[in-house]
């Protein structure tokens, strides 16, 4: 995203669009490009504008202000039925009259494709999906998985510039939705597909994506492969969005070297970075990144456990520490690792590189 | 294409409220003969209707066949409908078709039948076999009415009630009766209706001097022409659906009215 | 022990539940169905109901006589007009107000349903108020000068037709209306996004979908028709005689079996009908069964 030349090798852009739904703004002179092949997620909570940017995609919605590229055309008003793309719905959107084999045809006989060419694309896609023999079958004989892969076939099939997902792992159970998910990205891969992928789940973002946009209230927060995102979070949002994270406000002491030393209500700690003194700053670390010491220790801020829960793999440590709540996860990797209890004095490590300024600094609370 | 949609949709409205505005219009003219447009007012067919004894004598008749048939049908269709709504397997959806069956069936028929089968039996006195005809045709709507408040209620509540200490009688009594009388009423209140109006059952089970509005008015119709006391006539009745409309629409609201048909 | 008692009492209260409407039931629709169905199979009689001799006379009649030939052809094209006018205005109807919102779509909705409940003799009272020698239409028409005499708009195929049409049609809309709603929009767009314009994606996804609606609307409409008398009568007078007048016709002259024997005629038009109807909309295939 970082350089606008490589607009030729997008296959959606979209360029400062706005769409309102009476009052409200639902999509915030939004720009994006999305990189031919990849798999693009937008992620962010019910109501934050990213199945309004899937429907400006797809033409469902219009654009009040803005352009919608897709592969370097301007579909900004053009019907959806004209566009270059492809969908799975929420719930599948299987047409219950047709059989498999007709539902994914009917994208190739509304193109006009020529029944014995649809017939072979038809087995193909079907045994892309593994469903070689299901092709006579109505969508209502099959299992939630199954429609699943029916859906992604009638999608693939088209061989569109992009695929869209509307949240289609939604409807699915646990353990289905997790192999579903590896099944989808390595199809994806397979196939080179540009794939939209709007969810709400931050762990599913995560596992499939190449970069994730983090959007709320019709803007794009964070954009960025899934690493970045979780590990450096740019703003407070998206810390706590994606995972938990614990926040500290703190104020400069001295700076230099690459570092700043850095205090809060708790006590004083090392922060990676230059910054000037006084200023005031929000942090963020995850709590897996928090180091937990037995006793008081030079070098450690003290705290105090507040509760422990077992989690099997990890614990969850609440702490208190200056009179903020703090969260720590432990690692079950030696049987003593996790045996902390309530009401123990401990110390706790904030290692500098794990400490992450967020934008928008302090807030005057504490 | 959409203005020839709205076009048709105005259409449909027109053909099927204009002929019953008319004949509300009509009811109020002051002349003798039917003159457009109306050149006043007047309720003087309204006054022959009410001093026209057949008139006046179909009238109450069918309002006193409408409330026992559709209490009848009320009380029969909720004890069949508790006992079909949620069960399921072969016996249940038989003893459904055969209890819905007058919805469809050609009432020509079913009329003709009970005709004659009440001859067969030595008899029937008129007024008692309306209402057992209007009865059995009012039945499926409380059916229906009944069944759908039935699977509305999650039986996880009856349920909750039993493991309260309430019986059978007292869970449908305090727990599964408040929850359905809105459908008991809207589907009695429909089987009022229908009686009220009803034409092909009545032709055949009235007899001389013992008939229902709609068979007097048909039969002026036929065989005197028609006159304007007529118009009144028919206007008594739309007038007194629209009041049964406006109470169930109160006590039941707006979407168990429409989808009472 | 305990346990077998109770459900023994439950199944017992379940009976008792069933058993006052079973009853009414079968003895005041099957009983009088089946012995009417009995009677059909008669010689009619002078002075009993029906004569002792079985026969297959009257059915032999109503299948050879030209007369009932021309009444059931005419009554199959009546049907017919009327179901597709039906299918015309109420699907347009339907298609203008399913898209609204619930509580508009319920008050227009309303305005249809009201009519229904309004008793067919006044609505066919209406119709002759228009269109009858002293009605609107020659009224109007006679102010303004157009016309001498009055025109005879009543009395014809076309006055029954359509005056049928316009008492049956909001069991069309209605029942079409309540289809389309229920179509999740979802389809439609899944329809857009495989390249199928509006008019394809209304001939290969809404149509099919909404055809339980259009099915049980047709079905309803058509059965209604079959038996209803006092508006074939008043608009079609004497002359213009269905099925169902024949019914009336053979009571009238007290030939009872001949009478029933048209009933059953009547019904298995019905079920010809029916079929044909559920044959070419296949509304089951929604269901996803074939």
């Amino acid at each position: 995203m970082s350089d606008s030349g490589s607009a030729a090798l997008s296959d959606v852009r979209f360029e400062r669009v706005t769409k309102r739904y009476g009052k409200a703004v639902a999509v915030k002179a939004l720009s994006l490009a999305i990189p031919r092949g990849s798999f693009f997620s937008l992620l962010g909570p019910s109501g934050c504008g990213k199945t309004t940017t899937l429907r400006l995609i797809a033409g469902f919605e219009t654009p009040d202000e803005g352009d919608v590229f897709i592969r370097d055309t301007r579909v900004t008003e053009t019907a959806p039925y004209r566009r270059d793309f492809a969908m799975v719905f929420q719930n599948f959107a299987l047409f219950p009259h047709l059989t498999v084999a007709d539902n994914v045809a009917f994208g190739l006989r509304m193109s006009g494709v020529a029944r014995e060419e649809r017939a072979k694309a038809v087995e193909a896609a079907l045994a892309m999906v593994k469903l070689t023999g299901f092709a006579e079958r109505y969508p209502k004989q099959l299992s939630g998985g199954q429609q699943q892969r029916v859906a992604i076939a009638r999608a693939i099939v088209m061989k569109p510039a992009v695929l869209l997902l509307d949240e289609p792992l939604g409807a699915l159970d646990k353990n289905l939705r997790e192999s579903m998910q590896v099944e989808l990205r390595s199809l994806q891969r397979e196939l080179g597909l540009t794939t939209v992928f709007v969810t709400h789940d931050q762990e599913e973002a995560l596992t499939m994506s190449d970069s994730i946009a983090v959007m709320r209230d019709g803007v794009i927060e964070q954009l960025g492969a899934p690493r970045e995102i979780y590990e450096r979070p740019a703003t407070e949002f998206v810390a706590t969005f994606l995972g938990a994270s614990n926040l500290i406000d703190a104020t400069v002491v001295e700076s230099g070297n690459g570092s700043s030393q850095v205090e809060a209500t708790f006590g004083r700690f090392t922060l990676a970075g230059s910054h000037p003194a006084g200023e005031r700053l929000r942090l963020a670390i995850r709590p897996e990144r928090v180091l937990l010491k037995p006793g008081r220790d030079s070098g450690a801020l003290p705290a105090i456990v507040r509760d422990v829960v077992y989690r099997g793999m990890s614990a969850h440590v609440f702490l208190e520490s200056g009179g903020l709540p703090l969260l720590a996860f432990v690692q079950n990797a030696a049987s003593a690792a996790i045996d902390w209890s309530p009401g123990q004095e401990v110390g706790i490590v904030l290692p500098a590189e794990s400490l992450v300024r967020l934008n928008g600094g302090a807030q005057a609370h504490g | 294409m959409h203005i020839i949609l709205l076009l048709l949709a105005g259409l449909t409205y027109l053909l099927v409220l204009g002929p019953i505005l008319i004949v509300l219009v009509t009811a109020f003219t002051p002349t003798d003969f039917f003159v457009f447009p109306p050149p006043g007012f007047s309720l003087r067919w309204f006054e022959l209707f009410f001093n026209t004894e057949s008139l006046r004598g179909a009238f109450t008749r069918s309002i006193q066949i409408a409330i026992v048939s559709s209490l009848v049908a009320t009380l029969l269709g909720t004890m069949a409908a508790l006992f079909v709504a949620r069960r399921k397997g072969w016996t249940a959806s038989l003893l459904q078709t055969l209890f819905l069956a007058p919805l469809i069936f050609p009432a020509i028929v079913f009329g003709l039948s009970l005709l004659l089968f009440f001859k067969l039996i030595g008899g029937m006195p008129e007024f008692l076999g309306l209402v057992i005809a209007h009865a059995i045709l009012g039945m499926p709507f409380v059916i229906r009415a009944v069944s759908s408040s039935l699977l509305a209620v999650d039986p996880v509540l009856e349920e909750a009630s039993q493991s309260l200490k309430a019986g059978p009688f007292r869970t449908f009594g305090l727990v599964t009766f408040p929850l359905i009388w809105p459908g008991i009423l809207s589907g009695g209140l429909f089987a009022f209706i229908l009686s009220f109006g009803e034409l092909n059952t009545a032709l055949f089970l009235t007899g001389p001097g013992v008939t229902t509005l709609p068979i007097e008015i048909f039969s002026y119709l036929q065989f005197q022409g028609g006159q304007l006391v007529i118009a009144a006539a028919s206007a008594v009745q739309v007038g007194m659906i629209a009041i049964v409309v406006l109470v169930m629409e109160r006590l039941v609201g707006l979407g168990r009215v429409v989808r009472s048909k | 022990m305990a346990s077998g008692s109770f459900r023994l009492t439950r199944r017992w209260a379940a009976f008792a539940l069933v058993a006052p409407p079973l009853l009414v039931f079968l003895v005041f629709f099957v009983v009088p169905l089946v012995s009417l169905f009995w009677v059909s199979f008669h010689a009619p009689s002078q002075s009993e109901l029906y004569g002792p001799e079985l026969t297959l006379e009257h059915y032999a009649t109503i299948l050879t006589d030209p007369f009932y030939h021309t009444i059931i052809l005419r009554t199959l094209s009546t049907g017919a007009v009327i179901l597709a006018l039906c299918l015309v205005l109420g699907y347009a109807t339907a298609y203008v107000l399913a898209p609204l919102p619930p509580r508009k779509r319920l008050l227009l909705l309303l305005l249809l349903v009201v009519p229904l409940m309004v008793s067919n003799v006044v609505r066919a009272y209406g119709w002759i108020a228009i269109l009858g020698r002293q009605g609107l239409v020659n009224a109007v028409l006679r102010d303004t000068g157009l016309i001498e005499r009055p025109l005879l708009l009543l009395n014809s195929f076309e006055a029954v037709s359509f005056g049928l049409m316009t008492i049956m049609l909001p069991y069309m809309v209605i029942s079409v209306a309540n289809a389309l709603a229920s179509i999740d929009a979802q389809y439609k767009e899944a329809a857009q996004s495989l390249r199928a314009d509006p008019v394809r994606t209304f001939i290969h996804v809404t149509w099919p979908l909404s055809s339980p609606g259009v099915a049980s609307g047709m079905l309803l409409v058509f059965l209604l028709t079959l038996s209803a008398y006092v508006t074939i009568t008043l608009l079609g007078g004497p002359r213009m005689k269905l099925l169902v007048s024949l019914v009336f016709d053979s009571v009238g002259s007290f030939r009872w079996p001949l009478a029933a024997a048209i009933s059953f005629a009547l019904l298995v038009m019905a079920l010809i009908v029916s079929g044909l109807i559920m044959a070419l909309l296949r509304p089951q295939r929604v269901q996803g069964r074939g």
